[in-house]
Order: structure tokens, then C-alpha cells, then sequence
């Protein structure tokens, strides 16, 4: 999807065609969603967090650079960026549904990365320990701060800001291989 | 503190992706990122090795109301396209205030073609059986230039947070306006969105602008996609908010 499809979309937006960003919105727009949901909770800022993210597309798509990622991973960056300002702003208190899975390996029914790209982060997050890839999915995916990790992983804070550097360290080491 | 230090710069990136770098440190970074070519390709690079744990995050469709506000925003003239759009194509809203919009619609082109009173009569009754029930306007707010000119006019109520522009607005092409409210515990203004520059928007108000001792309201002036920090850029105007 991500070559064939959303890079000329995107450069369709940067020329001020709606009909391209429309297109774009339909394929983008659940998995957009669903991100901000994840960390926001609240359906109107969920609301906020994506209206504002997909204007700041439409008026910055010219500003992409292809060589920097994917069009979907710079889209999906401006929406968790605005989620968490929102998540300051509102100050919305983070507490993580204890049923959810939060070790489940990455999957690979999206296509923002390429399937080897993601079996590669699947192999080197199954190779953190899981404490570290714990904490590391609990900051990322539901935005929890390092006090709300401290809070859902019961371990003190000290512990949790290593946990999360040593992973992201380790994390680079494997992915730059 | 040398932030171009290769496993400094990474630390800081992968932090500030991650979302755990916060406060004043995130707007320090952010500001880093503007400044030195190196730390913003750092940041890019931990945007793509980080964005694949958000592929196992189920997909759930946005309501039609996102879309509507989008196209309202960047275009208000294509606000009636917008019921086409992809995202509303099954015709499903629930969202009051968008479905109240299209039949308005329906409702004026309606009375443009009918002209036997009969016809009349049941296009007023449809439109009263079909009309949700619009929360009143609690409260009022009104922007005015150095002139006293009004130019933007906001209405709150219970679910809805309406803003209209008046006609001596002369709105400048290249910059965006942003509301901000200030909170009732003196903290950092809080972002409501962009303000359009013509026609009337209308979204879902924060549960803080409820609050009866947030009195005051403020326009900046931000590059075209608002404030790149989330802070106001350039404060134009402020206003107090009135109960009616």
C-alpha cells in the first residue's frame, strides 16, 4: 500500500487535489483513529487529535521527505504527537485495562513497514527482556508516562526509566544490525 | 551539554518518539529538532523503527463528524461534498450537529422547490419531526479587532462549541487563527482548535470549557496547520466569556 498508493496520494494532497487527500483519509484514517484512541480513551479527543493531525497533513504534505520513512509512519507521528499534547492538556489520567495484552508480538496484518521490516522489530522486541518490552509497548502504543508506567508495572520509578532505556538501547542495537 | 553526542542524541530521539520525554524537556527537544539537522533525522529514524508497534492496535473507523470537520476547516465550501465522503458513505452519523447541518440542507432545497402549500406544509412537518434537540447556548464569547469590529463569534453550549466569522474579518491567506482558553487553575493555555476564516464551525467543547470559572478566551496568529509547539505563536486577541 504504502509505495504504490499512499506516496502519490500524498503528493496529490501537496498540489491541493481534496479528492487525493479524501482517498488518502479512507485508507489512513481507522488505523489513525484507533492510535489516538488507544491513548487518549476519550472519543472526542480521539475526534480532535485526528481532525487536527489530517489538517496538518493537507497544509504540510509538501514538507515530507520520502528518504526520512514512510508516509504512513510521518502520519501517524503527527497524530500521536497531537494525542499527546492533548493528553497534557486535558490532563487525561492513563490507566491501562488490566485484560489488555500488552506482550503480544507485533502484527503484521498493516503495511506502514514492509514485512520484513516488521518481523525484523518483532524479532528484536521478543529479544528485550519483558519488563523492558512491557514498559517500552505501555509508554508507546497507550501513551502512558513514566509515572503511569511506575504505576501499572508496581515497580519504582528509577527502575522503570532504566527499563525503558536499556530496552530502546538494545532495541537500536538489533534494528541497526 | 552536547546534544549532538551520538548516543545522547539517540537517547533524547527515542524518548521524545516514545512519548516519555514530557514538559518542558519535550519543548526544549522540539525546538532542538528546528535547530539542528542531525537531531530531526535521529527523530525520524526512531519514528520508523518505533511505528510498527502501532500495527497490532485494531483499526476503528472515525466517525462521520471527524471528516466533516476536516473538510469544514480546509475548505468550508466543500462542507457539502463532505456528506459524500468516504467515511459517511454508509449514511450513518452520530453525530447530532453534522446530521442537524444536512437537513438543513435538505430542508432549504426543499422550500426552493416546492411551492404548493400543501407540499409546504409537509416539508415543515418533516423537518420538525427530524430536527434533534439542540442543547440552548450557555454561554457567549465575541473576538473584536482594535476597531470594535467583531469578528468571531462563539457559542457554547452543553455538546457543542460553535464559531462564526463575521464579514469584517479580513483573514490573511498564509497563516492560521487558533483558539485557546485559559484554565481555571492559571496554567498553560489550552488549545480549541483552529478558527475558520469564513463561514462557521462547530465541534465538541473540552469538558474544562464547561467549567464556569474559565472566563477567558484567546486568538493567535500560527503557521498555516496551527501553533508548532502547542503554544499560542502569537496572541491577537483575548475575551471574556459571558452566561446568557
Amino acid at each position: 500500500m504504502e509505495h504504490e498508493t499512499l506516496f502519490p496520494l500524498l503528493c496529490e494532497t501537496a498540489n491541493g487535489n481534496k479528492t487525493a487527500f479524501a482517498e488518502l483519509y479512507n485508507l489512513t484514517s481507522a488505523q489513525m483513529y484507533a492510535v489516538a484512541l488507544k491513548m487518549l480513551k476519550r472519543p472526542e479527543l480521539a475526534d480532535e487529535a485526528i481532525q487536527d493531525a489530517y489538517i496538518k497533513i493537507w497544509h504540510n504534505a509538501g514538507q515530507y521527505q520520502r528518504g526520512k520513512g514512510t508516509v504512513f509512519t510521518w502520519m501517524l507521528s503527527i497524530a500521536r504527537y497531537r494525542a499527546l499534547d492533548l493528553m497534557r492538556y486535558h490532563k487525561v489520567r492513563n490507566e491501562v485495562d488490566l485484560s489488555e495484552d500488552t506482550h503480544s508480538p507485533v502484527s503484521t496484518d498493516e503495511s506502514a513497514l514492509s514485512d520484513a521490516e516488521l518481523q525484523k522489530l518483532e524479532a528484536c522486541m521478543g529479544e528485550l527482556e519483558p519488563s523492558q518490552r512491557q514498559a517500552i509497548h505501555l509508554a508507546y502504543v497507550n501513551g502512558l508516562s513514566h509515572q503511569e508506567v511506575e504505576a501499572h508495572m508496581a515497580s519504582p520509578l528509577g527502575t522503570i526509566k532504566s527499563w525503558i532505556r536499556r530496552g530502546l538501547q538494545s532495541l537500536q542495537r538489533c534494528l541497526s544490525l | 551539554m552536547n546534544y549532538l553526542n551520538e548516543q545522547r542524541r539517540n537517547a533524547l530521539a527515542a524518548e521524545y518518539v516514545l512519548g516519555t520525554l514530557r514538559g518542558k524537556a519535550r519543548a526544549r527537544y522540539q525546538k532542538l529538532m528546528m535547530q539542528y539537522q542531525l537531531i530531526a533525522e535521529t527523530t525520524a529514524l526512531w519514528e520508523q523503527y518505533l511505528g510498527g508497534l502501532n500495527q497490532r492496535v485494531p483499526p476503528v473507523k472515525p466517525p462521520p463528524r471527524v471528516w466533516e470537520a476536516i473538510c469544514a476547516q480546509i475548505d468550508p465550501a466543500s462542507v457539502t461534498e463532505s456528506a459524500n465522503s468516504p467515511s459517511s458513505s454508509d449514511g450513518t452519523s452520530d453525530d447530532n450537529i453534522v446530521a442537524f447541518e444536512r437537513k438543513r440542507r435538505k430542508q432549504s432545497r426543499l422550500f426552493s422547490g416546492v411551492a404548493a402549500a400543501a407540499a409546504l406544509m409537509m416539508a415543515v412537518l418533516l423537518v420538525t419531526l427530524s430536527e434533534p434537540v439542540v442543547a440552548p447556548i450557555e454561554r457567549v464569547a465575541i473576538f473584536s479587532d482594535t476597531d470594535n469590529q467583531p469578528l468571531w463569534i462563539i457559542e457554547i453550549s452543553g455538546d457543542s462549541l460553535n464559531v462564526r466569522v463575521t464579514d469584517a474579518l479580513a483573514a490573511v491567506s498564509d497563516k492560521d487563527y487558533q483558539l485557546w482558553m485559559a484554565p481555571a487553575d492559571g496554567g498553560a493555555p489550552i488549545s480549541l482548535g483552529l478558527l475558520p476564516k469564513n463561514g462557521d464551525i462547530t465541534r465538541i467543547p473540552p469538558e474544562m470549557l464547561l467549567d464556569k470559572n474559565v472566563t477567558v478566551l484567546a486568538v493567535s496568529l500560527e503557521p498555516l496547520g496551527g501553533s508548532p509547539n502547542g503554544s499560542p505563536t502569537d496572541v491577537l486577541y483575548h475575551t471574556n466569556i459571558f452566561s446568557v
